[in-house]
């Protein structure tokens, strides 16, 4: 930090967050879809029948859960590749 | 790595095209020979692919899917295709452009209304909207929000598998990509089966919901039936 230029300093920043960033948000949509899934396979082992219901729509939760993790994803990709900031200095 | 991002390859008329819509192009004319030469030589085929459509889309919408399996059907066909089209040489998949989702999802959100009002009437669609009418507003965010995140899921998916693909690729050309590769194609199919189920759950949440009280009805129906049966046949004190 002594005497570091901003274009430095931004692209340092940058990198530690999309790090962070992708790890949290990675944590959160696995931990909720394990308990989608863990929930969607205690009913099809009580009631098996409704197991095409079930699937259809798990897949479906599932796909809404995932794009949590892809927006987190969505937003480490342009800050690491198409960062708005970075323009300034470079 | 420079390369999984798209290019503008020529202006038409001062409008940049990139090398995704190229391979657009190349798609649509694949999928329209695939089907005039199938077509031709196998009928059934097709017919295979239209009534797993069918009855995909009338099971998740509980209606039947005629009205809705012109759009819907041709979304997943050119989504999946899409997404695996990636894989050949000197193609480049349409959904890896956020353009290209942009589009598909704008088409959803248009879709959504025009099926809304085409069966309930203008004014009668408007108060479905807002009913009661302090909703309203959460009806609009979520309206643009699950447009947004319709698009972005189906790009997010495609993009991150190129760049991990590219990324692999520089590290260890030679045979380390391929599973990665095949597991792509999963995905692939994967999302455009998750695009159309959504387009289809939107669609469905827009229609009067008529059918699921007639089954209601049907199966009260069938238990006062079979209460009285029951009561009939035992025998009378």
């Amino acid at each position: 930090m002594v005497d570091m230029d901003p274009g430095t300093l931004v692209t340092i920043v940058t990198i530690i967050v999309a790090g962070v960033g992708i790890v949290i948000g990675a944590i959160a949509p696995a931990i909720a879809e394990g308990r989608a899934v863990e929930k969607a396979l205690e009913s099809i082992a009580r009631q098996p029948d409704s197991a095409g219901d079930l699937r259809t729509t798990l897949l479906i939760a599932m796909a809404l859960l995932e794009s949590t993790a892809i927006y987190v994803l969505l937003v480490v990709l342009i800050l690491l590749f198409a960062n708005p900031l970075l323009d300034r200095f470079f | 790595m420079e390369e999984v991002f798209p290019e503008v390859v020529f202006s038409l008329f001062r409008i940049p095209v990139r090398d995704t819509v190229v391979s657009t192009w190349v798609m649509m004319a694949l999928i329209i020979a695939v089907v005039l030469i199938v077509r031709r030589l196998k009928p059934t085929a097709l017919e295979l692919v239209v009534d797993f459509l069918a009855d995909f889309i009338a099971e998740i919408m509980r209606r039947p899917a005629d009205p809705f399996l012109p759009l819907l059907g041709s979304l997943a066909l050119f989504i999946a295709v899409g997404n695996v089209i990636g894989l050949v040489p000197f193609l480049k998949s349409p959904t890896s452009d956020l353009n290209t989702t942009v589009a598909l999802s704008l088409v959803v959100f248009v879709a959504v209304h025009v099926y809304g009002v085409r069966t309930m009437g203008l004014i009668t669609y408007l108060k479905s909207l807002a009913s009661p009418i302090f909703l309203l507003p959460l009806e609009l965010i979520s309206q643009i929000s699950r447009t947004i995140s319709l698009s972005i899921r189906l790009f997010g998916n495609v993009f991150s598998a190129e760049i991990i693909i590219a990324i692999l690729f520089a590290l260890a050309p030679l045979i380390v990509p391929l599973p990665l590769q095949g597991f792509s194609i999963f995905t692939g199919l994967l999302q455009a089966y998750i695009f159309t189920a959504l387009a289809a759950v939107y669609i469905a949440a827009g229609l009067p919901n008529e059918t699921e009280e007639i089954k209601q009805k049907d199966g009260e129906n069938e238990f006062r039936e079979y209460i009285n049966n029951k009561l009939e046949s035992e025998p009378k004190e």
